[in-house]
């Protein structure tokens, strides 16, 4: 609901913060679902990750500042394909990591250093992101 | 050309990232399978992310000159080869100019794309500018990365201040040799009737009055008065200036000097500028529209320049105040070293009047009783002042920009005459 709240309200504000607040706020929520549920993998997953990036695209296009250029339909158009392209990309991806964690593998030494160096990768391109300028809009 | 990150690349990698250690942690893949699709979209527009470049950018505005209160309107020109699709476009202009349309324009631009932007500029305060600097900032396709970077395409605009229409001048006492159009009070060729007397040899008969003539039964001619010009120099005062938010002293000056100069040149008179401050410029005299546009471009420069160093009068050309000229003083008389110039100019003979840019509506009263005095104080030293001046024979008036500057010559032009028989 918090998250909802903040996505609600960033978006009427069009303040970019709320959004921000919002969207973390779902994520955190689904993953605090996820960690007190059951053990079953939901087959599902892919759907709701692709509809999560489609509410997050669409939350930022709508606070967009409105400029005529951008309605022509060549325009929007390719803006359209562009989010669906990475939701359908994204839910292809969610599915892949779905199915792998179904899959009989057996843990092992190499597996486990896939996932640290998975993890380190994940920790740098978050370390990287951070030292760039952030400009306000 | 900079880079930097919007917050939308920090809520998409906060997100990516602590899913997936998150997954780690918790042992729940789901957490990962959402925080893929977010992770790709970081992946995809970091790496598809380039640096926007346009192929050519050109500005032009269509006049160079212009006069308060106008409007210039100004065109840019954008070519691009690959597209860039969206770019933010802010007209930065200098302190004086303003847009009155949208600023900053936001387009987009295709393939081999050509773009024509509109921009009006009201020029809202006199002076000298460069118009053609540019903020652009272009985010790339998810809107992650924002690239931002200048263009500089100065072209240079003068907004000359706006004058006020005048009906009379201010005349000198003496007039020049060369032809004008005032009567002075010596009697020559011309056509201003000035008196009639008997017929002495010598006389053109073309000059004879034949009614006189025949009421008098002897030759009687008529006296002309000739028109002659008059030689006027505008003193501007930039020691100190009285400011507040938009409008000073300095600007009034500036608009009364310009208002002076356009109807004195009109009337064939030659003008002269003396702009006397930290720094010292002056115009000899001269007449016709390119003195007109000579010290219009020179009020422009006007400014003031902070000095302590002592000033006065000799540092002046002597030329820049030639003999017999009216010099009209346009001064806050805030600064010591200006009433003493002004002073020192009325010693050496001059025809002087000052018009006194009153800097006290630039300086409301304070709240409480000890700035109120200050400020009485002040008033009753800026009257003394004018006291001392009317002494010397130098008339001051007191004008602010809600009276008209032709109310403040009349009060000069009255004085003038009062002087003259206190002289006698």
């Amino acid at each position: 609901m918090a998250g909802l709240l903040w996505l609600a309200i960033g978006l009427v504000m069009r303040w970019n913060a709320a959004l921000i607040a919002g969207i973390l706020s779902l994520g955190a929520e689904q993953a605090v679902r996820l960690a007190t549920g059951s053990g079953k993998v939901d087959p599902w997953m892919p759907v709701y990750a692709a509809g999560f990036l489609l509410a997050a695209e669409l939350a930022w296009w709508s606070i967009e500042p409105r400029v005529p250029a951008w309605s022509e339909l060549e325009v929007l158009g390719r803006r359209l394909l562009a989010i669906a392209t990475c939701c359908v990309g994204g839910a292809l991806l969610a599915a892949l990591v779905v199915l792998a964690a179904g899959a009989p593998l057996h843990g092992g030494f190499a597996l486990e250093l896939v996932g640290v160096v998975a993890a380190v990768a994940a920790v740098a391109v978050v370390a990287a992101v951070a030292r760039l300028p952030v400009r306000a809009e | 050309m900079t880079r930097s990150a919007t917050p939308k690349l920090g809520a998409y990698t906060a997100l990516a990232g602590v899913g997936l250690l998150a997954a780690l942690v918790v042992g729940r893949p789901e957490l990962a399978a959402l925080a893929a699709p977010f992770a790709l979209v970081l992946v995809a527009g970091l790496s598809l992310a380039s640096e926007p470049e346009l192929e050519r950018a050109t500005f032009a505005i269509d006049r160079e000159r212009a006069l308060e209160d106008e409007t210039v309107d100004a065109t840019l020109i954008l070519r691009t080869e690959r597209p860039i699709g969206r770019l933010e476009l802010l007209l930065d202009l200098p302190e004086g100019l303003e847009t009155t349309g949208d600023n900053p324009r936001i387009v987009g631009l295709d393939w081999d794309a050509r773009q024509e932007l509109d921009f009006t500029v009201r020029c809202a305060r006199w002076g000298g500018y460069a118009v053609g600097d540019f903020v652009l900032r272009s985010p790339e396709v998810f809107g992650l990365l924002v690239h931002e970077w200048r263009l500089e395409q100065r072209q240079p605009l003068r907004v000359y201040p706006r004058g006020e229409a005048l009906q009379r001048l201010l005349r000198p006492v003496e007039t020049q040799a060369f032809a004008g159009i005032q009567v002075p009070r010596a009697r020559g060729e011309g056509i201003e009737f000035a008196d009639v007397r008997p017929f002495v040899p010598g006389d053109r008969v073309r000059r004879v009055n034949w009614r006189a003539t025949a009421r008098r039964g002897e030759p009687w001619v008529t006296e002309t008065h000739p028109e002659r010009n008059s030689d006027v120099v505008i003193f501007l005062d930039t020691f100190l200036e009285a400011r507040q938010r938009d409008e000073g002293t300095l600007d009034l000056a500036v608009s009364a000097a310009a208002s002076l100069v356009t109807h004195y040149l009109r009337e064939k008179d030659r003008v002269g500028l003396v702009s006397f401050g930290g720094v010292i410029n002056w115009l000899h005299i001269s007449s016709g529209t390119v003195q007109l546009y000579r010290i219009l471009d020179s009020l422009l420069d006007a400014e003031i320049f902070l000095s302590y160093a002592w000033k006065d009068i000799d540092l002046l050309p002597v030329r820049a105040l030639p003999p017999q000229a009216l010099v009209i003083a346009l001064s806050p008389l805030l600064d010591e070293r200006a009433v003493r110039t002004l002073l020192d100019v009325r010693a050496r003979g001059f025809d002087l009047a000052v018009v006194e840019i009153s800097p006290v509506p630039f300086a409301p009263a304070g709240r409480d009783e000890l700035d109120k005095l200050a400020r009485r104080l002040w008033l009753l030293r800026r009257e003394a002042l004018r006291s001392r001046y009317l002494r010397l024979g130098v008339p001051v008036v007191e004008w602010d920009a809600d009276v008209p500057l032709q109310s403040a010559l009349e009060e000069v032009r009255r004085f003038k005459r009062h002087a003259r028989f206190v002289r006698a």
